[in-house]
């Protein structure tokens, strides 16, 4: 359990980290001590960050970088989502640039028959939007809690 | 010459973070084909960088094309600059 008091910064290693030891040799440790001491390393690196412009700032920097291959990854799902089942290819593009394409399935490929096929026997109807959808949706999920982290981690005393 | 040294490695951890962000979306890229099986290729300069998927069966396929790889990274940059100088003029002490 000791072990975790390295996560937090040197710094706060220095002033509080031989009362903490003690303190954490007196509990009986378990998974709710080892909780409080990750979010405390969370708490004290937000104290050492916000403290100092230039960290503060690149920790910006990795937040909106995250951030942006988040909304990447969305778009890709979406662009697939869009254009998996078109029969034409499906162009992301501005003016002359093209930047991707989607060919989706042809109308005659097993996919489609397999689709005609549990129709005809009335088979329960078939989603093939569904795996697409279901990643949609968890990327969403992320970009949401990732959007809301640093305010999560001005909120924690 | 430290002001120098201290913009190189700015600039060098700059370009280091966004690689490092381009790597992790294209491996979850091919995750994300990988799971919707889809042939999935990129253009990387003369070369294409390409994930074929089984072919029992007729199956969509997406590609990335130069000007998407390059927006891509425009993007990335743009965005963790942008917030980075954001954070940067709004700072107050805590």
């Amino acid at each position: 359990m000791k072990g975790l008091l390295r996560l937090y910064p040197r710094s706060w290693r220095k002033r509080y980290g031989a009362e903490m030891e003690i303190l954490v040799e007196e509990t009986s440790g378990g998974v709710g001590v080892a909780l409080d001491l990750l979010v405390g390393a969370a708490i004290a690196y937000r104290d050492v960050i916000r403290r100092d412009r230039v960290l503060s700032a690149a920790g910006a920097y990795l937040h909106g970088a995250c951030v942006a291959v988040l909304l990447q990854a969305i778009a890709f799902v979406t662009l697939i989502l869009a254009g998996q089942r078109s029969p034409e290819p499906t162009d992301l593009h501005a003016g002359p640039f093209y930047f991707a394409t989607v060919v989706g399935t042809q109308p005659w490929s097993g996919d489609e028959l397999r689709q005609q096929l549990s129709a005809a026997l009335g088979l329960s109807a078939p989603f093939p939007w569904l795996p697409e959808l279901a990643l949609l949706v968890g990327l969403v999920l992320v970009l949401v809690v990732m959007l809301a982290t640093p305010r999560l981690l001005r909120s924690l005393r | 010459m430290r002001r120098v040294v201290a913009a190189v490695s700015v600039v060098l951890l700059i370009a280091l973070s966004v690689a490092v962000a381009e790597a992790s979306l294209l491996v979850m890229l091919f995750v994300f084909t990988s799971i919707l099986r889809l042939t999935f290729g990129v253009e990387l300069g003369d070369q294409w960088l390409t994930l074929y998927a089984p072919r029992y069966a007729p199956v969509a396929s997406v590609v990335i094309h130069h000007a998407g790889t390059i927006a891509s990274l425009v993007f990335t940059l743009a965005c963790g600059l942008g917030a980075a100088s954001w954070r940067y003029r709004r700072w107050r002490p805590a």
